[in-house]
C-alpha cells in the first residue's frame, strides 16, 4: 500500500513537472495569438491585451473605461498591463525582445521610430472598424510615417506655462501680455516677481530638462529637435541658449536650484506652493491642480520671441498602437477597441482628458459638455495653437531614446555650475550623435 | 532465496528514490537551466555582437569591449561602484561586528534586538526602503529637518554630486543585520577559556579583542567580507529608485549595474550591455579569487 502511493506520487509529480515545464515553455507567445490567453474562437470572440502607462488614477479610469468597453462588445475581452511611465518602457523592452507585445498599446514619445522601424505597428489603412469619418486629410496625415498611416493619436499635448491665479492675485501681479509676453518679458517679470514678492515665492521652477518646452524654444529659433531625415535638428547654440534663459532665471532667484526643488526634474508638490509659474505640458493641470485644490490654476501658451520663425507653434501626439504581429483573426476587434479610444467621448468621460484634448473634431466638441475648469483649461490652450499656422514635426530618430537623459545630465551639471552652457550643449550633441549613429 | 531476492529489491528501491530525486529536482533544473545558464550564456554570445533586442545580432567580435576604453560614462561607473564598495563594505562590517560584540554580552530582550537589528537587511535592498531614503535625504527630509532644530540649514543630500553617494552607502552600511548575525554565531564559537587565561594574564579587553576576537574570528569575517563584497558591486536597486533610473546628479550614482540597465534596457543596447555585465562578473570572479589567494596570509582556520 505504501509502495502504491509512493508510485502514484511520483507519477503525480513527474506530469505536475512536465506540464509546468510545457506551460513555462508556452510562456513566450506572440500578442493575442500566444500563451498570454489571447486568440479568437470559432464564436468570433477575441481577447486582447491593451497596455498603458500612468499613475494610479489613470490606471484605475482606464480600467472602468474597458470595463465599459466589455459590457458594450461581450464579444471583447480585455487583458490589461498598466504600468508608471519608465516601467512601461523597460517592460515593453522585453516583451518587443520576445515578440509578445500587447495587442494595443501607447507608444512612448522616444520611442516612436525605433518601434517603427522594428515593424511594431500594424497599418490601419483598411482597418474596417476604424472610424475615421471625423478627420480632416491633415488630422490623418500628421500621424503618418514614411506615408503610412499606423497610429492613432491619444490626445494633443501643448507646451504652456502654468500658473497660480490664486497667488499672483495675493501678491498684487499680473503675467506680461500682448508683446510683452516673450521669453525676455517673462524673464524680466519673474526676475522683479521673485526680489519683490512679500512670500519669498519664486517665480518658475527650474525647468531645463521639460522636452516640449524646449522643443518650443527651439522652433521658434528656427530649429527643431529632428529633421525629416532622422538627424538632429538643433545646434549647440540652441541648446546652449536654452540653458542660458534657466540658468539667467536661477542665478536670479527666480527659479529655485536644483537642492531647493530635489532635481532637474520638479517635485511638483515640493515646490507647488512656492512658485509662482511652471513650464509644462498643457495637461498636466488635470492632476497637478489637484495637489493644492484651493488655488486656481490658468495655462499660458507659450511666449513667443520677437523674432520667432513663422509656423513655430506644434501639436505633439503621444500615440497608440495595433502591434505589427497581431493574430489578424483580432484586427478586426482591435480596430473596434482603438475605435473607442480614440473616437469616443463616452470613454473620455470615464478616463477625463489626462492624455489631452481629443484630435478627432467631433470628439473635442463633445468632450466640453463635461470638461472640468482644469480641462477646459487645457482644451483652450490646444485649440489657441492649433489654430495657428504650423510647420511639420518630426519624431525622436532611433537610438535617440536617451535624449531626456541626456538632456537632464547636461541641466545638472549646469546647475551644478560644472560645465559651460556651450561645452554641456556641445557634449550632449556629441552623446546624442554617436547613438544615433550607432543605431543607423 | 530471501537473500537472493534482498539485494535485488533494494537495488530497485533505490533506483525508484533516484528517479523520484530526479522528478523532484526537475523544477529547480528546469529553472537553472532555462533562467539562469541558457540567459547566461546566451548573454556571453551578445557581448560579442551588435544586438538592439529587436533585430537579428550581428556579430562584430570585441567591439564592444573596445568600446569601454573610450566610454567615459563607463569609467564613472567603474569609479562609483569601487568608492561604493570599498567604503560601504568595510564599515557595514565593522559597524555589524560591533553590534554583534555587544550583543553577544548576553544583555536581557537579546532576541528582540538581534530580530530588529536584522530586519533593515530584509528590507535594505527594497524599493520601499530606496523611497524612504529618499524623503529622508530630499530637501525637505527628516535630516534636514533635524538639522534645522540645532540651527544648520542643510540642502538636497541626494542632489548634491559629493554626498548622494554617501546617503547610499549609509543606507547600506544600514543593513548590517545580516553580517551581524553571522558575527554573533562566530563568537559564540569562540571558547571562554581563552578569554579567562587572557584575564588571568592581565590582558586587557582591546588586547583580547585583538589577540583572541580577531583572530579566532577571521574565517567568518572572511566569508561576510566575500558576500557583501559581491552584494555591493551587484548594488542596483537603491541607486535606481533614489536616483530615478539616471544615476545622477552628474553620474555621482551611477553604479556599474545601473549603467548595464541603462544601456540594455533604455538604449537598447543590448550586446554593449551583454559586454559590461561579462567584465563585471570577470572582475568579482578574479577578485574573489584574489581574496582566497590573500586568505592564507590573515585567515587563520585554527587547524
Amino acid at each position: 500500500m505504501r509502495e502504491m502511493s509512493r508510485r502514484n506520487m511520483l507519477k503525480f509529480a513527474a506530469v505536475a513537472g512536465m506540464a509546468g515545464t510545457a506551460a513555462a515553455c508556452s510562456g513566450v507567445g506572440g500578442g493575442s495569438g500566444g500563451g498570454g490567453g489571447g486568440g479568437t474562437d470559432a464564436g468570433g470572440s477575441a481577447t486582447l491585451r491593451y497596455a498603458w502607462w500612468g499613475n494610479n488614477v489613470r490606471q484605475e479610469n482606464y480600467t472602468n473605461a474597458l470595463n465599459a468597453f466589455m459590457e458594450d462588445h461581450p464579444e471583447i475581452t480585455i487583458e490589461t498591463e498598466f504600468a508608471e511611465y519608465t516601467a512601461f518602457q523597460e517592460r515593453m523592452t522585453t516583451q518587443m525582445a520576445a515578440r509578445n507585445v500587447p495587442d494595443l498599446f501607447w507608444v512612448p514619445s522616444a520611442q516612436v521610430m525605433t518601434y517603427y522601424a522594428n515593424g511594431l505597428f500594424h497599418d490601419l489603412d483598411g482597418v474596417g472598424t476604424l472610424d475615421l469619418s471625423d478627420y480632416s486629410d491633415a488630422d490623418i496625415d500628421g500621424l503618418r510615417l514614411d506615408g503610412v498611416h499606423n497610429t492613432m493619436a491619444l490626445g494633443i499635448f501643448v507646451p504652456v506655462v502654468r500658473y497660480n491665479a490664486t497667488m499672483a492675485e495675493e501678491d498684487g501681479v499680473t503675467l506680461p501680455e500682448g508683446e510683452d509676453w516673450s521669453w525676455d518679458g517673462f524673464t524680466e517679470f519673474a526676475i522683479d516677481y521673485a526680489a519683490n514678492n512679500p512670500n519669498g515665492r519664486w517665480a518658475v521652477n527650474y525647468g531645463p530638462d521639460h522636452d516640449l518646452t524646449l522643443e518650443a524654444w527651439l522652433r521658434q529659433r528656427g530649429e527643431q529637435l529632428w529633421t525629416e531625415d532622422g538627424q538632429i535638428g538643433f545646434t549647440a547654440d540652441g541648446i546652449a541658449s536654452w540653458l542660458d534663459f534657466w540658468e539667467n532665471l536661477r542665478l536670479a532667484g527666480a527659479a529655485p536650484s536644483l537642492s531647493e526643488q530635489d532635481g532637474v526634474g520638479a517635485d511638483w508638490s515640493l515646490i507647488g506652493e512656492r512658485v509662482l509659474s511652471y513650464f509644462g505640458n498643457s495637461n498636466h493641470i488635470i492632476d497637478d491642480a489637484q495637489f493644492f485644490p484651493e488655488a486656481t490654476f490658468l495655462l499660458r501658451n507659450m511666449p513667443v520671441a520677437a523674432d520667432a520663425t513663422a509656423g513655430h507653434p506644434y501639436l505633439y501626439t503621444p500615440r497608440l498602437a495595433i502591434y505589427g504581429d497581431i493574430d489578424e483573426a483580432n484586427l478586426e476587434a482591435a480596430g473596434t477597441l482603438l475605435n473607442y479610444s480614440a473616437n469616443n467621448s463616452d470613454m473620455l468621460r470615464i478616463t477625463g482628458l489626462t492624455m489631452g484634448a481629443p484630435v478627432n473634431p467631433r470628439v473635442a466638441e463633445e468632450v466640453t459638455e463635461f470638461a472640468s475648469p482644469d480641462e477646459q483649461q487645457m482644451l483652450d490652450a490646444v485649440s489657441h495653437d492649433r489654430a495657428l499656422e504650423r510647420n511639420p514635426r518630426y519624431e525622436a530618430p532611433a537610438g535617440s531614446s536617451t535624449w531626456r537623459t541626456i538632456l537632464t545630465r547636461v541641466s545638472e551639471q549646469v546647475a551644478l555650475e560644472q560645465s559651460t552652457t556651450v561645452d554641456a550643449a556641445t557634449a550632449m550633441i556629441a552623446e546624442l550623435q554617436a547613438a544615433i549613429e550607432r543605431a543607423a | 532465496m530471501a537473500t537472493a531476492t534482498t539485494p535485488s529489491r533494494r537495488k530497485s528501491r533505490l533506483n525508484r528514490q533516484g528517479r523520484a530525486a530526479h522528478v523532484f529536482m526537475l523544477p529547480w533544473l528546469v529553472g537553472l537551466v532555462g533562467i539562469t545558464a541558457v540567459p547566461t550564456l546566451a548573454s556571453l554570445y551578445l557581448a560579442f555582437t551588435d544586438y538592439n533586442v529587436l533585430s537579428t545580432p550581428e556579430f562584430i567580435g570585441l567591439a564592444n569591449f573596445e568600446r569601454m576604453f573610450a566610454d567615459e560614462r563607463f569609467w564613472q561607473s567603474v569609479r562609483v561602484t569601487l568608492t561604493y564598495v570599498l567604503v560601504s563594505v568595510p564599515l557595514q562590517l565593522a559597524f555589524a561586528l560591533l553590534l554583534a560584540l555587544i550583543l553577544d554580552r548576553g544583555m536581557r530582550g537579546l532576541t528582540f534586538y538581534r530580530s530588529a537589528f536584522y530586519l533593515p537587511s530584509l528590507l535594505g535592498s527594497s524599493v520601499a526602503v530606496a523611497v524612504l531614503w529618499r524623503e529622508l535625504f530630499g530637501h525637505s527630509g527628516l535630516v534636514n529637518s533635524a538639522l534645522a532644530l540645532v540651527g544648520i540649514e542643510g540642502s538636497s543630500w541626494l542632489q548634491n554630486p559629493q554626498t548622494a553617494l554617501g546617503t547610499l552607502v549609509v543606507l547600506n552600511v544600514w543593513t548590517f543585520g545580516s553580517p551581524m548575525v553571522i558575527f554573533l554565531a562566530g563568537l559564540r564559537q569562540i571558547p571562554e577559556e581563552l578569554y579567562e587565561s587572557a584575564r588571568v594574564d592581565g590582558a586587557s579587553v582591546l588586547r583580547q579583542f585583538g589577540s583572541i576576537t580577531v583572530p579566532l574570528l577571521t574565517p567568518i569575517i572572511f566569508f561576510n567580507l566575500i558576500l557583501q563584497t559581491i552584494g555591493a558591486f551587484q548594488a542596483f536597486t537603491q541607486a535606481h529608485v533614489v536616483s530615478g533610473g539616471s544615476g545622477g546628479p552628474v553620474d555621482s550614482t551611477l553604479f556599474y549595474t545601473l549603467y548595464i540597465y541603462q544601456q540594455g534596457f533604455t538604449a537598447f543596447d543590448m550586446g554593449y550591455a551583454s559586454a559590461l555585465a561579462w567584465v563585471l562578473l570577470v572582475f568579482i570572479g578574479v577578485m574573489t579569487a584574489g581574496h582566497f589567494l590573500l586568505s592564507k596570509y590573515w585567515v587563520f582556520y585554527g587547524d
